[in-house]
This record gives C-alpha cells, structure tokens and sequence, in this order.
C-alpha cells in the first residue's frame, strides 16, 4: 500500500518536472530580473546602508520569491483550467500522494530560485559566505514553504489567470516593499515601520539576513512566523484541492 | 436481465425513491428485469442520490444499478443531472444524500475500479500521448510491463500508434478525443464512465471508440456511456436508462423499450401528406385513403427509433 501510493507520488513528480521544465520562462525571469536588480542596486545600498551588501542580495531575493507566487499558483491554476485535477482525484492514488507529487517539483523550483540568488550574491555582489549553511538551508527551506503554500491557496481561490497575476503582483510589491525588500524598514517613515510587521515579507526578510549573519536566536521569532503562516496557507490549499472544484463559480 | 425496468427503488433500498417516481414515462407496467433480481453480479448500485447547487436540484433521487459486463446508455437532455451522477460515481462529488457502492464499497474506496472520461477535453497540452498513458497509468498502479502492454494495446486499438509522441495540444479534435478515451481507459477499469465520448468526433474516431469499449464490455467491464447520438447504444448493445430532472424514469432494452412505441404511417398524396401512429386502427387508415381526393403517391410506414422512444419520454415527463 505505501509502495503503491510512493509510486504514484514518483510519476506524479516526474510528470510535473516534465511540464515545468517545458515551461521554464517565468522562472528564469525571477532568477535572472532580480540578479540585474543587485547589481543595479549594490552601488546605492553600499553608500545608504550599514551592512549594504546584505540588503541588496536579501532584499531582491525576498521581492522576487513572492513574485514566484505566481509560478507555484500557475501550476495549480493550469490543472483547473486545463480540468486535468479532477481526473487524478479520480485515479486510484491516495490525494496526499496527489499533493506531494505537485507540490516537490514547484517547491524545488523556489528552492532553486533561492539558492541561485544567494550563490550570486556571495559569488558577485560580494555578501560573505555564511558561517553556518544550516541556517541557511532552514531559512531557504521555511520560506519556500510559506511561498508554496500561499501560492497554492491562492491558485484554488482566484477567478482566472488575471486575477493570480494581478494577486501575485500586486501581493509582491506590497508585501516585498512593506516588509523592507526594497528600502529598509529603517528608513520608512514611521506609520510604515509600524505597519512593516503585518508583511509576511518583513518576517521573510528577517529570517533570511538573520541565517546569513548566523544569528540563531534572531531567527527564531521569524521562523515561527513564517512557519505559522505557511501551515495555515498550506491547511487552507490542502482542503481546497482535496474536494475540487466542483460547479463553483471559480473558473 | 436486460428487460424493460420502470426506474424504481430496489426492494428494501434505504429512503426509497419518490412515490411520484415512476409516473413519467408513457411505457408503464414493465416487467422487472433490474439486474439485482436475476443475480448477476452488481457492479454499481446508485440509491435515491440528491444533490443541489443553489438553487438547481441537479440529482432528485436518482437510482441506478450496472451489472458486470453490462453497457447502460445514459440518455436525457442537458442539464438531467447525467454528469453530476457520473461524477459522484467517479467520487469527485458528494451526494446531499443516497448511497452508491461500487462492488460493494464506497467510490472512494473503490477509486482504482473506475475510469472516467469527462464531456470536456481534460488533457495536459504541453505532455504527449505516451506520457498521458505513462501518468494515468502510473497513478492507478500499473508499472513497467504492464504498463507497456496496455499503453500498446489501446495505441493500436484507438488509432493512437502515429501520435504517442506528439503532445496534445497540437493534436486534432479527433485524437484528442481518442488520446481522452484512452487515459479513462488504461488501467482497465471494472466500471467505465463515458461522458459523450465522441462528441464532435470524426466517423473514425466514433467508431474507434465504440470498438474498444465493446471489447472491454466483452471482457466483463461494465459501462455507463452517455450520448446524444443514440445509434451508438444500438451499436453497443446497451440497456437503456432515461434521465430527466435529476432522476432515471425509464431503463430497459432499446428493443423492449421500441416495442412499447407506435410506429408512423405517411401518406402522401400529391403534394400534401398525412401522419397517423402506427397504433391507430387499420380502419382509420381506410377511411383516410377513401375520402381521398387526391392521388395516393406513397405510402411509408416507419418503425419507431430511440430518437421516438427519447422524445415521448421527454414529453411525457413534461406533462
């Protein structure tokens, strides 16, 4: 029985890496757009900023996963529109082996996403390397996490595919410029500084720069943020996709 | 089995069906053929389903029992609730209430032994036939040799063998529906849910499609296939069930059902023509063709069809 449902989630990964890697163009957009954006920015940062460098690698690299939002959501919404997910609810595999299969390719994605941004910046935008690539890879890990959940849930609760990218997009700049993606909270006036916490982005921020200075103790009270939030992103996706659709007015 | 049935609750059946039920149709005083009573293996059995979207009563006890082997076409109009039964039976719907089990068990449980080909195109442009075959198979359990063997075989059966390794969105209508039939179809299922397989389909994929599911229907498959062009269920051999709001108001044979019907009589008499049932009396036919003032040109009598049989059906219930 375990076999049978690891088995389906194997072909289930397989066949979404197949129809991400035959649709890579958005992704390699969020990989390279915000490597442009560090290197445009680096100047600026290092003369406006103690500790510039960590802000122009973080910075991007927290605006641009929210923008993976629409990735994460477009693979889900394409199952809808393409009403490809009512007939694997139908098959014989377990829906957790559905969810796994669909969600390991686009979380990879995110993982790489991240990971690419963070080697570039070591590699070209001078930010030191990491004491401890543990934190790291938690940070990197919970926040690809909290981006796949909230990407999910969005997907199962838009109308069409203008509403994610209008979601997406919107949501990255609010919640990448609130939470000080893009000028330091800092350096907010200060109703914003206040209001800079209701941004998931803030707490993802927090979390990533604390991993890379290898500040432990300072990422605990994000990582639980992060963490908080993309379970219960992850609770609301996860009861979406198991019952469908149905004749909802969605899509 | 195979006799004419008056869609009914099936003795003892929790919650029953409607005492209305079964007043619809003209053809009345049927003899009990349902399946459940000859004792043969009852592959589906559908009890009093309801179901309701707002303010739309999709399903309004809904009854239906499948044998092994058996092929039932599901006819009615749009919007008689033919697909919102499926679906449930497919367990991608919850009924408000009634049962269904499949081989005994809940449809959840009995997932693997369903195959279900929706209305609608549901097919991944950007992937290739193969590897539609390779996922739906895959996902229901078959692995490697199997795998291969049953991809083969329906690549050969339903025409496929040219385009496995094109992908689907560059695919004509025709192979989309076949490449459709196909993915319900791979892993064999002991129950196979047609929804309008060969709608909009060319000739050859119509008659692909039917050939693989009488072959699967010979081998002891059982197969719900709804359809607006019923000469397929003639070509299939299927019992009939006749759905109308939400519910089964008549099920049978197509010839037991046709025996219950009046055929037509035309005459023509130059430019003008005459049609009479073929029930009303001989001497009525006389007395048109004596009182004639014009020459009989021809006379045609036709044997009435399932398009006949839906239609008084239809507005039978409608009364």
């Amino acid at each position: 029985m375990i076999g049978d449902a690891l088995y389906a989630t194997a072909v289930q990964i397989r066949h979404n890496v197949l129809l991400r890697l035959r649709d890579p163009a958005q992704i390699i957009s969020y990989i390279f757009l915000p490597m442009a954006l560090m290197l445009v920015f680096e100047p600026l940062y290092q003369r406006a900023l103690d500790g510039g460098t960590l802000q122009t690698v973080t910075g991007p690299l927290i605006l641009f996963s929210v923008f993976a939002l629409g990735v994460v959501g477009n693979s889900v919404l394409t199952e809808r529109e393409w009403r490809t997910w009512d007939r694997l609810r139908a098959s014989r595999a377990p829906r957790t082996s559905l969810l796994i299969g669909k969600a390991v390719p686009v979380f990879t994605v995110l993982l790489v996403q991240q990971t690419a941004l963070l080697v570039f910046g070591c590699a070209v935008i001078g930010l030191p390397v990491p004491r401890d690539l543990l934190h790291v890879a938690l940070a990197v890990l919970l926040w690809g996490f909290a981006v796949l959940a909230a990407g999910t849930a969005l997907a199962t609760v838009v109308r069409s595919r203008g509403d994610l990218m209008l979601a997406t997009d919107l949501g990255a700049i609010l919640i990448g410029s609130l939470g000080g993606a893009l000028v330091p909270v800092d350096l907010m006036p200060g109703w914003l500084q206040h209001a800079a916490p209701a941004s998931p982005g803030y707490w993802g921020l927090a979390l990533m720069q604390n991993a890379v200075q290898g500040d432990l103790r300072g990422m605990l009270v994000p990582a639980l943020v992060v963490a908080g939030i993309g379970l219960a992103l992850a609770g609301l996706a996860t009861y979406r996709l198991s019952r469908g659709w149905g004749r909802s007015d969605l899509l | 089995m195979n006799e004419l049935v008056e869609a009914a609750a099936p003795p003892g059946a929790n919650g029953g069906v409607p005492s209305d039920q079964g007043t619809h149709a003209t053809l009345t005083a049927m003899d009990y053929g349902d399946p459940r009573e000859s004792g043969d293996d009852i592959v589906l059995a559908a009890v009093d389903l309801r179901k309701r979207y707002g303010d739309v009563q999709a399903l309004d006890g809904f009854c239906l029992t499948v044998a092994a082997g058996e092929v039932v076409g599901l006819v009615g109009h749009n919007g008689a609730g033919k697909t919102t039964f499926l679906e449930m039976v497919a367990s991608l719907i919850r009924p408000d209430s009634g049962r269904i089990t499949i081989d005994g068990a809940d449809p959840m449980q009995s997932r693997g032994l369903v195959g279900i080909c929706p209305q609608h195109i549901a097919l991944y442009p950007s992937a290739t036939v193969r590897e539609h075959l390779q996922l739906f198979g895959g996902v229901n359990g078959l692995r490697r040799r199997a795998l291969r063997r049953e991809i083969d075989e329906l690549a050969v059966g339903l025409r496929l063998t040219e385009i496995m390794a094109r992908r689907v969105g560059v695919l004509s209508g025709g192979q989309q529906r076949r490449t459709q039939a196909a993915v319900a179809l791979i892993h064999r299922p002991r129950l196979m849910l047609l929804d309008e397989p060969t709608a909009g389909a060319d000739p050859e994929t119509r008659q692909a499609v039917l050939d693989v599911v009488k072959g699967r229907a010979a081998e002891g498959g059982s197969v719900i296939y709804t359809t607006h062009y019923l000469p397929e269920l003639t070509e299939l051999q299927a019992t009939i069930a006749v759905a109308r709001r939400g519910r089964v108001i008549a099920r049978g044979t197509g010839a037991k059902l046709l025996e219950q019907l009046p055929g037509q009589v035309r005459v023509r008499f130059g430019n003008d023509e005459v049609r009479m049932s073929a029930m009303d009396t001989t001497g009525a036919l006389v007395t048109l063709l004596s009182s004639a003032t014009a020459a009989v040109t021809e006379i045609e009598i036709r044997k009435p069809s399932l398009d006949d049989l839906y239609r008084s059906l239809a507005v039978s219930d409608d009364r």
